[in-house]
């Protein structure tokens, strides 16, 4: 059991929160505009983005935190972008996500080009990352100081948000209007509230969420950028949403359970072995997800009529 | 505007907004070589060289459109019936590894034993792969853009696990499929260009489904399952399973397209080896706004762009990455749909309005 | 204002007047006047389409009048929406509540007025507010149960309530008791009564005359787009506003020749079946029709009718009981057997149901025969040139207008896309045809056109089950008539004894052994 040992260990947990950060930002992000009933796929594409528009911010400014500021901005302009498509211009909210996602991929390779002259990934010295934050007194503790201490900053951040976001969605006077806006427009409509501003608040929020997701991926996670690095990350988010059944705190241990399934294939694969079926369990998983809440759905509709 | 014009613009206005979107797109990417500070005249005509001129640059135009062609196809079937088949990628991989298995295990029969009945198998995979979100959709009213997009993941990373393990060369470092008999290799029909006679598949495919939609009972019945189901439910039709089936041909479609790609241009299959075919379906999809008979010129487009993009670069400077731009530029402003709208005259009866 | 003996008169709460609406091709509400005194609780009653729900919608905002004026507190009032109508004091309670379910009661009511520190909620002050509410005017809610886990009864009090909470001074509820049980309905007077006793001013739309009369002081009765009266409670009777709801109406003429009915076609036995809602669960159905016989179902909508039709052709699951075809069971068999076995179908609701409007005349025409010879292949290829013939044939037989196989659906009129489902049933030559609502919504030559067809059909010794909410459309081309009522067969009528009396006082609930003429 020695190779057990070594796959299944402190790093692995360690790797699961580190993997889970990006998920989790994005799914913040997913789960706000899901509550006001749009399914923002866009969000790979906005994170997309924000992962560029980091790491070029912080190589020419040389601050992480300007890269990270600059990366909110651009996630929430494409974002409103995707908004204006979909609730102005009435685009199917799929369809606009989709065509998001192909732009920030085709952009941001033309930028690469164009402002670093180079093609598939981009790393410089110059690029300043997010810090890594020793926490003090726990860090000397063993266990307790691999687990806790050393994450960069918007690891912290991340967990932190979670928790906000639950606040903003559950405490607020905008949080129960946007759940209304989404399980049942009519009733906020002749509430007074005016529901398509209250979707676009939400995009905004989902581009702030999705812009931090980037700029945690090339300037913390990471510290380049590479072509289409995001890689299906938004989508696990918009699979972790649905897993976590469209709540904060429930979303967030499905981001867990997806970076771990990441973190434990990523391990599998340095022993060589096979990590495929790891990595395409939060796929499986959702799609279960989603159709048992379909079934349970339809159950509930025959049983109101008894 | 006088009525007659507004009729025949109304008629036509998907033909309209595809046309200025395309255009818009090209403004824009003429704007943007034009800031970049590269001559603009002698920019297209190395795009244009590029896609058409000589075998080897019209080959590359026409090895890019078969792809092209065929997930747009694979996309419009399934949104004849109101789906919306974000899994083609997932279903060519099934069909590419499909092809590449059969394309090697079976030997000593000729060529043209060998590639149809390694196509057709290439197309079942997919399409069963398909039937599963087509499937879930029909009957528990499973939204089939998640589904979709969650088991390409599966499928990529399915397909990656045969690549990487059981089904890997032995002979070469990177994770890839043994090569695929001779016998089961599409013939090339422009060298040295890899174009080959996967674009008479393709077009034959397309030929096959504009007939099927059009002059069947099965094409009348998915095209008003995909308007109104409950209409055909209460004709008799079964419109869950014409849901089912369509997602079926489909996913075929996308299978289909998996083994070209594997006999025609590799030989075998790499470890993620598509370069998002199945995305670009959409796009050619939406362009076309699923008009079959639309398709194959908005994939010539596309193609002719992309490969001309090569030229382009090499011999102007103007880097290859301007068409993604317009690309996607084209597909914001397809999305949108909006792009013109011509008001449809007033009718004399609305019907359905309801008074109480 | 001015002062009389004494009193002082105040303007009416809402004062109405020359309300004109028109909807494509039909005028829904041609120049009413409708008035409500402060602290009065005034009853709107007419049937399906006679405009009181258009009315209210107009008086709520929801759609605009085309002329005449709204008086609030005796101010002239452009009400733009739901929103200006609850600033100037009008809450409704729509029938389909504006309820989230997975939301709790507390947090539905005060939805758009929360109470907040800050924008952060206040859930304790929210809590103890509505629960002064719910004192005041005596009802029990619980404010922390989600809306989904309580009954049909206490979300329509939290409804009322929310609409207090929104500052409701006049409230308009849209057939409340419809949804209610007996029970139910007796609690609900209970706090209009204490909503009247604090100075509140209730509008009560239904068509239960029992209900009006018991809690009502004055009444409006509307009837195809028009006032027809109003009456104070102590001049109206149960018979005098079933005559007025109904009307007596001038018929379009028909011959109807004397038809002695043949074989049975359809017998429907005991038959139970889950509706939409409560009040249109099928109970123990029964009833058969014979050959050249047409059997017209009354009622108000609602009452199980769509049910009942869905039922037979397939389009709902039946719970118990059966459903023979000429001696054949066809109880639960699909759409496609149940056409084979004889029976054609034209749906109520003809834009989502009986037509495609994306798809030709001749697509739509076909619609039934596809998987059939001869105008398909054993394969399924379309023989467009039988299928053009039999097109153009159907529309020179039913004068459909434009006369081209070609043009799409949606081009049409609403009478000749009736005609189009009409032709396509018909030429199904089926033993038995269900028509529901066939005539709704379309212009008088189509009208006459499509019931002579019915009656041509019974003349060819068809059996013909016609649904309809147009009591001269059931009394003018049926031989008998059952009435329902909450799912169930309130009585079955001869076409001799029948007439709008008695069968407005059934469809409403009446007595269904009456059977003599009223005067009114």
């Amino acid at each position: 059991m020695g190779d057990l040992g070594l796959i299944i260990n402190l790093n692995l947990l360690r790797a699961t929160l580190r993997m889970s950060t990006p998920i989790a930002l994005a799914a913040m992000g997913l789960v706000i505009t899901e509550q006001a009933a749009i399914t923002n796929i866009g969000i790979e594409g906005i994170m997309l983005i924000g992962a560029f528009v980091a790491v070029a911010v912080s190589y020419f400014t040389g601050s992480w935190v300007l890269g990270i500021l600059a990366s909110v901005a651009a996630g929430v302009v494409v974002a409103l972008f995707m908004a204006v498509i979909h609730l102005k211009f009435k685009a199917d909210v799929f369809v606009a996500g989709i065509a998001i996602n192909l732009f920030a991929i085709e952009f941001t390779r033309f930028l690469l080009r164009n402002i670093f002259n180079t093609a598939g990934s981009f790393y410089d010295p110059n690029i300043v990352p997010i810090p890594s934050i020793t926490i003090p007194i726990i860090d000397k503790i063993p266990v307790l100081g691999t687990l806790l201490s050393g994450f960069k900053l918007t690891d912290y951040l991340g967990i932190i948000l979670v928790f906000v976001t639950y606040f903003i969605l559950y405490k607020t006077v905008w949080g129960l209007r946007i759940r209304f806006v989404g399980i049942h427009p009519l009733s906020a409509e002749t509430g007074g509230v005016h529901v398509n501003i209250k979707k676009y608040q939400a995009m905004i929020l989902s581009g702030i969420f999705g812009g931090l997701a980037g700029a945690h991926l090339s300037l913390g996670y990471t510290r380049q950028f590479i072509e289409n690095m995001t890689n299906g990350r938004g989508l696990i988010g918009v699979a972790a949403m649905y897993f976590g059944g469209v709540t904060p705190i429930n979303t967030w241990f499905a981001s867990l359970f997806f970076g771990f399934t990441e973190a434990l294939g990523n391990n599998l694969q340095t022993f060589g072995l096979p990590s495929q079926f790891m990595l395409m369990i939060p796929y499986i998983a959702t799609v279960v997800a989603i159709t048992i809440g379909m079934i349970r759905k339809q159950k509930r509709e025959k049983n109101n009529l008894l | 505007m006088n009525d007659k014009l507004r009729d025949f613009l109304y008629e036509r206005q998907s033909l309209l907004n595809v046309f200025i979107a395309v255009f818009t797109a090209m403004i824009v990417g003429t704007l943007v070589i034009y800031f970049m500070g590269y001559d603009i005249l002698e920019s297209y005509e190395a795009l244009y060289q590029g896609a058409f001129k000589g075998r080897f640059n019209f080959g590359g135009t026409l090895e890019r459109f078969v792809p092209l062609l065929l997930s747009g196809l694979a996309f419009a079937v399934a949104s004849k019936a109101s789906i919306f088949n974000i899994g083609v990628e997932g279903q060519l991989y099934f069909g590419a590894i499909t092809a590449a298995f059969f394309g090697y295990i079976i030997k000593g029969v000729p060529s043209l034993v060998h590639i149809p009945v390694t196509l057709l198998l290439a197309a079942a995979a997919g399409g069963l792969w398909a039937v599963i979100p087509g499937f879930l959709r029909a009957k528990y009213n499973v939204n089939e853009v998640t589904t979709t997009i969650m088991l390409n993941y599966v499928a990529i990373f399915f397909v990656g696990y045969i690549v990487n393990h059981p089904f890997k060369n032995p002979n070469v470092g990177v994770p890839q499929t043994p090569n695929v008999q001779p016998t089961a290799r599409l013939p090339k029909i422009m060298l040295p260009s890899r174009a080959n006679i996967g674009i008479f598949i393709a077009l034959a495919l397309l030929v096959f489904f504009i007939w099927l939609l059009n002059k069947t009972t099965f094409g009348y019945k998915v095209r008003a399952v995909g308007f109104n189901p409950f209409f055909t439910d209460y004709v008799g039709v079964k419109s869950k399973l014409i849901m089912v089936l369509t997602m079926f041909l489909s996913g075929a479609i996308g299978g289909v397209l998996g083994g070209v790609e594997v006999l025609g241009i590799h030989g075998y299959v790499l470890d993620n080896f598509s370069p998002g075919y199945g995305f670009d379906g959409i796009m050619v999809g939406l362009l076309a706004r699923n008009n079959l008979k639309a398709l194959p010129f908005v994939a010539f487009f596309l193609a002719a762009l992309r490969s001309g993009a090569i030229n382009m670069e090499r011999f102007t400077g103007v880097p290859k990455e301007v068409i993604g731009v317009i690309e996607a530029v084209i597909i914001l402003l397809a999305a949108a749909e909006v792009i013109v709208e011509i008001k449809k005259r007033k009718s004399s009866d609305k019907g359905g309005v309801e008074v109480g | 204002m001015y002062v009389e003996k004494g009193v002082k008169k105040l303007a009416p709460i809402v004062e109405m007047k020359g309300i004109y609406k028109e909807f494509p091709n039909v005028v829904a509400l041609n120049h009413v006047d409708f008035s409500l005194e402060k602290g009065e609780i005034h009853a709107l009653i007419g049937e399906n389409g006679a405009g009181k729900s258009t009315l209210m919608k107009i008086l709520y905002g929801i759609y605009d009048q085309d002329e005449g004026t709204v008086k609030i507190n005796g101010e002239e009032k452009n009400i733009s929406d739901a929103r200006e109508a609850m600033r100037l004091g009008i809450g409704m309670v729509h029938q389909e509540f504006m309820l989230a379910e997975t939301m709790t009661v507390l947090e539905n009511i005060i939805l758009g007025f929360e109470p907040n520190k800050h924008k952060l909620l206040d859930y304790d002050k929210a809590y103890s507010e509505v629960m002064d509410y719910s004192e005041k005017y005596g009802f029990e809610i619980r404010p922390n149960s989600k809306v989904i886990n309580i009954s049909v009864g206490e979300a329509q009090r939290v409804e009322i309530l929310k609409a207090l909470y929104r500052g409701a001074e006049v409230l308009i509820l849209d057939e409340p008791t419809a949804v209610l049980t007996p029970q139910e309905t007796e609690e609900l007077f209970k706090i209009i009564r204490s909503l009247k006793e604090n100075g509140k001013t209730i509008i009560f739309i239904s068509h239960k005359l029992d209900e009006v009369l018991e809690i009502a002081d004055r009444i409006t009765v509307m009837r195809k787009g028009n006032k027809v009266e109003t009456l104070s409670q102590n001049d109206a009777t149960k018979e005098k506003l079933a005559y007025l709801m109904v009307g007596r109406e001038v018929f379009l003429d028909f011959e109807i020749e004397e038809n002695e009915p043949g074989d049975r076609i359809l017998e429907v036995k005991n038959l139970n079946v889950f509706g939409r809602r409560k009040l249109s669960n099928l109970k123990d159905v029964s009833f058969e029709i014979k050959e050249g016989e047409i059997l017209g179902v009354a009622g108000i909508d609602g009452n199980g009718q769509t049910e009942l039709v869905e039922a037979l052709t397939g389009l709902r699951k039946v719970e118990s009981g059966e459903i023979k075809i000429r001696g054949e069971e066809i109880t639960n068999k699909s759409p496609l057997e149940i056409r084979h076995h004889g029976v054609s179908h034209i749906p109520e609701d003809r834009n989502k149901t009986g037509l495609c409007k994306e798809l030709t005349i001749q697509e739509n025409l076909i619609a039934n025969k596809l998987p059939d010879d001869p105008y398909s292949s054993k394969i399924g290829i379309i023989n467009f040139k039988r299928v053009k013939n039999f097109a153009e044939e159907l529309i020179d037989k039913f004068d459909i207008r434009p006369p081209k196989t070609d043009v799409k659906m949606q081009n049409l009129s609403g009478g000749n896309a009736q005609k189009v489902i009409v032709a396509r049933e018909v030429a199904e030559d089926a033993g038995l045809i269900i028509a529901s609502q066939p005539t709704r919504g379309i212009d008088i030559g189509s009208i006459e056109f499509i019931r002579s067809v019915l009656l041509d059909e019974r003349k060819a010794g068809k059996a013909v089950l016609l649904v309809s909410a147009d009591l001269e459309e059931i009394l003018s081309l049926s031989d008998r008539i059952i009435v329902m009522y909450e799912g169930e067969i309130q009585g079955t009528l001869d076409i001799e004894e029948a007439n709008e009396n008695n069968l407005g006082l059934m469809m409403t609930g009446g007595n269904p052994d009456f059977k003599g003429g009223v005067t009114a």
